[in-house]
C-alpha cells in the first residue's frame, strides 16, 4: 500500500489505496471454484493463485498503518462514526449468520424428522466441550482485553492478549480434534454413521456442523496468528489499530456461533 | 481515532470481566440444568433463551455495539429476521415426519 510513506507525515492519509494483490487473490478463488466444479488440477492452480495474492497483500499490509477510513464524504468522522471497513466487516458477519443458520437449521430440521436421536452426553463428551466453551469465553475477553490495550497506546498489553488470545484459539481447536479423533475411531461417530442404534444422521449433523465452525475458529486462528505477528513488529499504535477491531469482530462472531452450536448440538 | 469509538472516556471503564464472570456462571447453569428437572420442551426453551442472553452479551459489549450508533445493529438483526424465514420454513417441513 503506497500510503505507508505517509505514515511519518502525520497528515491526511494520501487518497491511494490500490493495490494489485486483492484482485490476485479474486482470481485465485475464481478459479478454484471453478476448478471445484471442472477439474482438481484447477483448484489446485486457483489455490496457488490465492495464496500469492494472499501473501503479496500482507506483505504490504504488514508495512502499512491500521487506519479507519470514514470515507471521502463531507460529513467529519464523528459524524460518520463507522468507519468503511467495521461496516464492511458487520455486513460480511451478517452473511455469515445466513450460513451458519443454513448449516444449523438444516441439521435440526432433520433431527425432528429422524427417530433414534441420541440424547445430551449419551455419545458426546460434553464437560470436555463445555471446558471448550469456556475457552472461546476466555478467548473473547483477552480478544477484547487487546483492543483496549491497543486503544490506551499500551504496546505490551497489546501483544500480551494477542498472544494469549491466539493460544486459546489453538487450544479450542485442539481440543475439538482430540475430539473427534476419539469420536470418529473409537466411538463409532462417523460422517456416515453413529454407533449403535442411534440415527445415522446424527454423525453427518455433528461433523458437518462442528466441522464448519471449527474451520471459521481456524480461520479466526490464522488470522490472529498474523495480527499478532504486526502487533510484535510495532505495526500497531493507538491512532493506527483498527485491524485488531475487524480481527476482534470476527473472533467474537465465532465465539457467539459456538455458544448456540454448544447449546444446540451438545445440551439439547 | 478517538472519535470512531464515541467519546474517548468511554473507552476507559468498560465492563468487559464483569460479562465475562456473568458468561462463566451462565454456562456453568446450562451445563448443570438438568439439576432443575423440567419438561423437555421448558428445558429447551430455557437453553435458548440463555444461549440468546449470552450471544446478546457478547455482541452488545465485546462486539462494541453497544457503543456503537444505533443503526449499525440492524444489520445482524436484519439477518436474525431473515433467518427467522428460514427457521419457519423449516420448522414447516418438519411437521410431517419422513420414514427414515
Amino acid at each position: 500500500m503506497e500510503h505507508a510513506k505517509d505514515a511519518g507525515h502525520g497528515a491526511a492519509p494520501a487518497a491511494h489505496h490500490g493495490s494489485l494483490w486483492p484482485f490476485v487473490l479474486g482470481f485465485g478463488a475464481a478459479i478454484g471454484y471453478a476448478g471445484l466444479v471442472m477439474d482438481l488440477r484447477i483448484l489446485g492452480l486457483g489455490v496457488v493463485i490465492f495464496v500469492a495474492g494472499a501473501v503479496g497483500w500482507l506483505r504490504d499490509d504488514m508495512r502499512s498503518p491500521s487506519r479507519a477510513d470514514y470515507g471521502t464524504l463531507i460529513a467529519p468522522a464523528d459524524v460518520v462514526r463507522v468507519s468503511s471497513r467495521k461496516l464492511a466487516t458487520w455486513l460480511f458477519l451478517a452473511t455469515e449468520i445466513m450460513f451458519f443458520s443454513a448449516i444449523i437449521g438444516v441439521s435440526w430440521s432433520l433431527r425432528v424428522r429422524s427417530a433414534d436421536w441420541a440424547t445430551p452426553g449419551e455419545v458426546l463428551n460434553v464437560p470436555l466441550t463445555g471446558l471448550n466453551t469456556f475457552i472461546l469465553i476466555c478467548s473473547s475477553l483477552t480478544m477484547v482485553e487487546a483492543l483496549a490495550a491497543a486503544e490506551r497506546g499500551n504496546q505490551k498489553q497489546l501483544k500480551l492478549f494477542l498472544a494469549a488470545t491466539l493460544a486459546l484459539g489453538i487450544t479450542f481447536l485442539s481440543i475439538q480434534g482430540f475430539e473427534y479423533l476419539k469420536l470418529f475411531f473409537e466411538e463409532g461417530l462417523t460422517f456416515t454413521s453413529a454407533p449403535g442404534p442411534i440415527n445415522d444422521l446424527y454423525g453427518s449433523t455433528f461433523y458437518i456442523q462442528t466441522g464448519v465452525h471449527g474451520s471459521h475458529v481456524l480461520a479466526g486462528v490464522l488470522a490472529m496468528a498474523y495480527t499478532t505477528i504486526k502487533a510484535f513488529r510495532g505495526g500497531f499504535t493507538k491512532e493506527n489499530h483498527e485491524a485488531v477491531e475487524l480481527v476482534g469482530l470476527y473472533w467474537h462472531f465465532v465465539d457467539v456461533v459456538w455458544i448456540f452450536l454448544f447449546t444446540i448440538v451438545y445440551l439439547i | 481515532m478517538a472519535a470512531g469509538h464515541g467519546a474517548a472516556e468511554a473507552v476507559r471503564k468498560r465492563p468487559y470481566v464483569l460479562v465475562f464472570a456473568i458468561l462463566a456462571i451462565v454456562t456453568l447453569v446450562e451445563l448443570n440444568v438438568q439439576v432443575f428437572s423440567l419438561a423437555e420442551s421448558l428445558r429447551i426453551a430455557v437453553l435458548l433463551i440463555l444461549a440468546t442472553f449470552k450471544g446478546a452479551l457478547v455482541v452488545s459489549y465485546y462486539m462494541h455495539m453497544r457503543y456503537e450508533p444505533r443503526w449499525l445493529a440492524f444489520i445482524p438483526l436484519g439477518a436474525l429476521v431473515l433467518i427467522s424465514a428460514l427457521i419457519l420454513a423449516l420448522i414447516g417441513t418438519g411437521v410431517a415426519p419422513v420414514a427414515p
